[in-house]
């Protein structure tokens, strides 16, 4: 039987808002996606750390209240490369200002869901983007 | 060959509203027979008479128009002490003071996980120092300051603030405004039941309360924070009843310090509350907040003073009904919210804004709250006349409905025995109501122009110019330059000192619930000790670790 999809959930640094996590978790978890929910206040290092031992198929990023993700989110992806795991598939939410989608795009993170994106068009992406990357069916 | 038309889709449409954003349905009409339960002086009163309803002031805006407040707090202490005197010249006639993340952890801003972060969302405070560059040419005797730092901080803020006064040679009695200087809300929202210890946050908070009736008799200690509640999805009668609730647990401890009730509570009657965009129940819900406040200062706490009666309400225009898209859209949204803050009576507000979903107020948008608050006052006549929407057969309904809401989850947290023991069960219901907006969203049982419905595309949407606060390479350098103040100041200072006064703190803090630990934080603060230090070190003393995120350990 096919392994499940497993996707981790958290937020870098000291941002506070996470209704959109909780929200794209529990969306995740009704299409049958387990989710490792680790939430907001983290460490880049936690979470990669988090992401490899708990065995992910994808990281799922959020963030909302500053610029600062085009800090934390580049180091995500730098640290899974330093680790041998840049397999993981790294999707984020937000608040992604439309001039910084690219630079995030090229260094490999999709999803960019903001406000008012529907649940299903959260949950389809992460699910269709891991079975291309990883699942190869 | 039939030439193609361009035709009004929507030409008969009809309103698609059925109910409030809460869920009260909504009748097509309301007359006199909604409202014949209602008796004038029983349930409404003139403003300035119980229940006061209508209004708080007998003369209202006639006598002194609410305190327009600016959302404020960027960059380093210098920027924040710029940008105050900015908003001030230009009309602002209350300061607000919003702490950055790090301080609102309780962190300084060198610790690790607040790097990159400091200044950058607010005001970062480390040490006493520090109030002399936000106040350099403002004196706290000329105008008050609404602070907004839940958790631990709120207490050494203000702690901060009043030695700041002394050692300048203010007069405390003159100081005035409201610090938030409350957890258990946040522990609902921002972090989560359990992040940080909620009894002792409790206990530091009434601390603030019992030294503040002595000290600074204008200061209301204790402010809570029903905003974020109503930014977590709470309708409008959790919004204020959990807020209710929560302030109850300190009421209650006020009183078993042997304080009377009408000692305290009228310093502890400030809600800073949400306005969001359903127009007629945000201004029912400031109405009822008003008669619920005072039916329970007098009827539940037997206040005999008509001053612990009347609730002060100030808000803070609702940040999560903006979009991200279109922010000019997002003007029409805090004008329209601002305008029911005025017509539900309020002593304060702040509206957003408009590029609230994108960045910390810039100088074009914080002006355009100014003169949104300037164009209510002098433009408009809403202010003329006191509760000009009482008498309303809507509204009067709808306050009396809100209110009813509103006992029944009073009523219920007094049941489960208070907030502290209910607060597992607020946030579930939080989180279902947070998870029922967004549903709502998307089966367009409830409307966001722009976002589900009357949708531009990216092409045609107005642009208008939005003056870039801070990129994030130039946010990391300020909170660098932060980081590097707070690090040199702890290697500058005298050492010995500062041991001194923060082991005498620890000692103070194993005193027990009852024993003030306002003065003991203040010689430390003196002595140069800084937020994180005073936090870790009383936090140590009731068992926890010093630093809450485990990264940094007790430097002395």
């Amino acid at each position: 039987m096919e392994r499940k999809i497993r996707v981790l959930a958290g937020a870098p640094g000291l941002d506070c808002h996470d209704r959109g996590l909780l929200y794209v978790s529990s969306e995740l978890r009704a299409a049958g996606v387990e989710v490792i929910y680790i939430g907001t206040f983290h460490t880049v290092e936690e979470i990669v750390n988090a992401a490899i031992d708990e065995d992910v198929d994808g990281i799922v990023l959020s963030y909302l209240n500053d610029d600062l993700y085009m800090i934390y989110f580049p180091k995500v992806m730098e640290l899974l490369k330093e680790k041998d795991a840049h397999d993981i598939c790294v999707f984020c939410g937000g608040r992604i200002e439309e001039e910084n989608k690219p630079v995030l795009e090229k260094i490999g993170i999709t999803g960019f869901f903001g406000q008012g994106t529907p649940g299903e068009v959260i949950v389809d992406h992460i699910i269709e983007r891991i079975k291309r990357e990883r699942r190869c069916s | 060959m039939k030439k193609e038309r361009t035709k009004p889709e929507r030409r008969f449409e009809p309103c698609p509203t059925t109910k409030t954003i809460s869920g009260v349905p909504i009748n097509k009409l309301y007359s006199p027979e909604n409202t014949e339960e209602i008796d004038y002086q029983r349930d409404l009163g003139n403003p300035g008479e119980y229940p006061f309803t209508r209004g708080i002031w007998g003369d209202m805006y006639r006598g002194k128009l609410w305190t327009k407040r600016v959302f404020s707090g960027l960059g380093l202490p210098s920027d924040t002490n710029k940008r105050w005197k900015y908003l001030i010249q230009h009309g602002e006639t209350g300061l607000y003071w919003q702490s950055d993340a790090p301080t609102g952890h309780g962190l300084d801003a060198d610790h690790p996980l607040g790097e990159y972060n400091a200044g950058v969302t607010g005001i970062s405070f480390s040490m006493l120092k520090d109030f002399y560059d936000y106040f350099d040419g403002i004196s706290p005797e000329d105008i008050s300051l609404s602070q907004n730092t839940p958790t631990m901080a709120g207490p050494v803020i203000y702690a901060g603030f009043i030695t700041y006064a002394e050692d300048m040679g203010y007069e405390l009695k003159k100081l005035s405004g409201s610090f938030i200087n409350e957890y258990l809300f946040s522990a609902l929202t921002m972090f989560n039941v359990g992040h940080f210890p909620e009894e002792l946050s409790v206990k530091l908070s009434t601390d603030v309360i019992e030294h503040s009736i002595k000290q600074t008799p204008k200061l209301h200690p204790l402010a809570p924070n029903p905003y974020n509640l109503a930014d977590y999805g709470a309708n409008v009668a959790q919004e204020i009843a959990f807020t209710v609730g929560i302030i109850r647990e300190y009421i209650d401890r006020m009183i078993a310090r042997g304080y009377n009730i009408d000692e305290f509570a009228p310093r502890v009657n400030v809600f800073g509350c949400s306005c969001d965009i359903d127009f007629f129940e945000e201004i029912g819900k400031f109405r009822a907040t008003r008669r619920l406040w005072a039916k329970l200062m007098k009827e539940k706490y037997g206040a005999k003073d008509a001053k612990s009666m009347r609730i002060y309400l100030s808000a803070h225009t609702e940040g999560d009904s903006l979009t991200v898209v279109q922010p000019v859209n997002n003007i029409i949204r805090i004008t329209l919210q601002s305008l029911a803050c005025v017509l539900g009576g309020l002593q304060s507000f702040d509206p957003c804004g408009y590029g609230e979903p994108h960045h910390l107020l810039t100088e074009a948008e914080a002006l355009t709250c100014l003169n949104l608050h300037h164009i209510l006052s002098h433009e408009t006549g809403v202010a003329a006349t006191a509760d000009p929407l009482g008498g309303s057969y809507y509204v009067e309904w709808l306050t009396s409905k809100i209110e009813e809401d509103m006992w029944k989850l009073v009523d219920e947290i007094e049941r489960m025995g208070g907030a502290l023991k209910a607060i597992g069960w607020m946030r579930e219901k939080l989180e279902k109501e947070s998870a029922k907006r967004q549903e709502e969203l998307e089966t367009k049982d409830r409307y966001v122009v722009g976002v589900n419905e009357f949708i531009v595309p990216k092409e045609q949407e107005v642009k208008i110019d939005m003056d870039k606060y801070r990129p994030a390479g130039e946010q990391i350098k300020i909170a660098e330059e932060r980081a590097r103040q707070v690090r040199n100041f702890k290697m500058e200072r005298d050492k010995k000192t500062t041991k001194n006064a923060l082991e005498n703190l620890r000692s103070e803090a194993e005193k027990g619930e009852k024993h003030n630990l306002i003065p003991a934080i203040k010689k430390a603060l003196r002595a140069d000790a800084t937020l994180g230090e005073i936090i870790g070190v009383i936090r140590m003393a009731n068992g926890y670790d010093y630093d809450p995120y485990k990264m940094i350990d007790y430097p002395f």
